[in-house]
């Protein structure tokens, strides 16, 4: 500790080099935690989305193969299904510009709240969904997006049907980030067979099953698959969790490639500060030849430098760490208003997040401090002084 | 470190230090003898590349020559590791440089105490040592000045304070009254002799300054590496002399 003056009074030499040494520092273990977050956060946010009780039922060959309308009533049939609702795809768009700004499915009006009992629609609203044909309901996030409330009539034209359908909203999905809107399936089923086609829907695109009891998901999910083996249409079941996981299968490679090019980064800045560190101590050649020559050891001199580099860049890591600790509250705060921020607002910087800055920051100081400090440590002093008198 | 009065606290013997530079040997110094008795202020002249400078690097335990042995005060160098040699250093020698040398960072109290970092005391003990050693040298008001807010012959009364705050027996000047002007030179020569005087210390010191005549026990000359005996050193200290009355007619600079 007697050395932390000296250590101190050399970092404090050239204040600005310091402070932006100590600014891209912070800036690199803060990029890294952020995204070091990511991880983390995608898996709080399927937990967050995911019940342990729910099932996604889909055609093995993707998600943009249907499944017969029938098999629902089979599954529905299984021993431990509580509840199964067929969904699919309408694809319907609100806006002028014809894409599609929200997910939306044509729903099974007298299941749908049986399968999510968690997501606390209020009974009154689900039985008006299941009177009123056209009746909606829509999740919080795109209400407040749109300006939506309960009795207004919308139009979506759909880009995967023929048709277009008015609406009426008859209930909300009380969750301030759910963008979603169900509509009642029998009313597409008439709206198409209205347009020449006898058959109708016919289809269900995913089959969302709710097992009665979390102990017996993977019972039903082997069921499920063996009653549609060897048919046209094979079925691959999932858990709810598992089923958002793979949705989100490209986010995650998406992670990976930020992640490595943070590693780059920060590899980038282990070489500017291993710079800074060696001009410092090029500028300071003469005061470290005095230093040897009045008694300072190699080591100590070693060891003095190389803390001079560790404490700058610590300290800016801790900063950069407390730093990602505070954005990822303000995204919290926002995402809770803006759902275009979607999981964003669920990152949360785990302990393991911090150690791993912390470490980061330490590696950067030492490994940016190991190079210039053991090429002035190691000099003879009478070659040091030759050198620079 | 034991330094009887008298008795030779340096011996040199048969020393010979030789450099590679390039695909060059240079000869910096050739078999050089010599006895510096413990208490003496000493001078060490010559023209530059005469090996003055070798010769004291060797003394201060700096460096380690290439043949012959350097004995301080029983300590044979030439045996030491750079490490040992360090150690050796911070506890027995002082060291002043033409340039000061002072740690801009650091305020002059700070400074003087640096070499006490080496030691076992306690912050409040150097702090006290280090504010004894600039009382010594004069510098009792300028304890939290900072080196560019000394003049030239402050800076050099700090490095010397430096040199003093570990009371080492040994006190080695290169050069030290090479970057000041002819007041604050002999006013250092002065302070280097009051050390000697007050403190028993043994001075070696390396100068061109032929005022450094007035105020030394000894000076020895050396030229080409050559420690310069008899009739020749006599010519070298003669030629200085002249040199010193001429500079005094001419006045401080």
């Amino acid at each position: 500790m007697k050395y932390a003056g000296l250590v101190l009074a050399n970092l404090g030499r050239n204040k600005l080099r310091t402070a932006l040494t100590g600014g891209a520092i912070m800036l690199a273990v803060l990029l890294v935690c952020v995204l070091l977050t990511m991880p983390a956060g995608l898996d709080a946010f399927l937990n967050n989305i995911a019940s342990n009780t729910r099932i996604s039922v889909h055609n093995k060959a993707g998600l943009v193969y249907a499944m017969p309308y029938a098999f629902t009533r089979k599954v529905r049939q299984i021993d431990g299904v509580a509840a199964a609702c067929a969904f699919v795809w309408f694809g319907g768009a609100f806006e002028e510009a014809g894409r599609v700004t929200f997910p939306n499915f044509a729903v099974e009006a007298d299941q749908v709240g049986a399968v999510y009992p968690d997501y606390d629609v209020p009974a009154q609203q689900l039985a008006d969904f299941q009177r009123y044909r056209d009746g909606a309901i829509v999740g919080r996030a795109t209400m407040r997006r749109y300006g939506w409330k309960i009795g207004d009539r919308i139009t979506l034209r759909s880009t995967v049907w023929p048709v277009n359908l008015d609406f009426r909203i008859v209930g909300e999905i009380p969750n301030d980030r759910s963008p979603l809107l169900w509509m009642n399936r029998d009313y597409l089923d008439e709206a198409l067979k209205a347009q020449g086609r006898p058959a109708g829907l016919g289809i269900a695109g995913i089959v969302w099953v709710r097992a009665a009891d979390p102990e017996r998901v993977n019972a039903i999910m082997r069921t499920v698959d063996d009653l549609s083996r060897n048919s046209d249409s094979e079925t691959a079941s999932e858990t709810e969790k598992s089923f958002f996981s793979n949705f989100f299968g490209s986010l995650k490679g998406f992670i990976a490639i930020i992640l490595l090019v943070t590693g780059l980064v920060a590899l980038c800045i282990v070489f500017i500060a291993a710079n800074t560190a060696s001009m410092g101590v090029r500028e300071r050649a003469g005061e470290l030849a005095i230093l040897k020559a009045i008694g300072f050891g190699r080591r100590l001199l070693f060891a003095t430098l190389l803390a001079e580099a560790t404490v700058l860049s610590s300290v800016a890591g801790l900063a950069g760490v407390v730093s990602t600790i505070g954005i990822t509250k303000v995204l919290h705060v926002f995402a809770g208003w803006n759902a275009s921020l979607g999981p964003l607002g669920a990152f949360i910087v785990t302990s393991s997040v911090i150690v791993e800055g912390i470490f980061l920051s330490l590696f950067v100081g030492m490994l940016a401090g190991v190079v210039p400090a053991f090429g002035a440590a190691r000099k003879p002093v009478v070659a040091t002084l030759h050198e620079v008198f | 470190m034991d330094a009887t009065p008298g008795a030779p606290l340096i011996q040199i013997r048969d020393v010979s230090r030789r450099y590679v530079r390039g695909v060059d040997e240079v000869h910096a110094l050739e078999r050089v003898s010599l006895d510096i008795p413990a208490g003496h202020f000493v001078g060490f002249m010559g023209p530059s590349g005469s090996g003055k400078s070798t010769l004291l690097n060797l003394v201060s335990g700096i460096d380690r020559p290439s043949e012959g042995d350097v004995i301080v005060a029983g300590q044979r160098l030439n045996d030491l590791s750079e490490d040992e040699l360090a150690r050796w250093r911070a506890r027995h020698v002082g060291l002043i440089f033409q340039f000061f040398n002072l740690i801009p960072v650091l305020s002059a109290r700070d400074n003087v105490a640096l070499p006490l970092l080496l030691t076992k005391l306690d912050k409040a003990e150097r702090v006290r040592r280090a504010e004894t050693a600039l009382r010594v040298v004069g510098l009792e008001d300028r304890l939290d000045h900072y080196p560019r807010t000394l003049s030239g012959g402050e800076q050099q009364r700090v490095a010397i304070a430096r040199a003093i705050v570990t009371d080492p027996d040994l006190i080695v000047a290169d050069e030290p009254t090479g970057d000041l002007d002819a007041r604050n030179a002999e006013a250092i020569l002065d302070l280097l002799r009051q050390l000697r005087q007050h403190f028993g210390k043994t001075v070696v010191m390396v100068t061109h300054d032929p005022r450094a005549l007035r105020f030394v026990d000894d000076a020895y000359h050396l030229d080409k590496g050559v420690l310069l005996e008899g009739e020749e050193a006599a010519r070298a200290q003669e030629a200085i002399r002249v040199s010193a009355g001429a500079a005094g007619a001419r006045g401080p600079r």
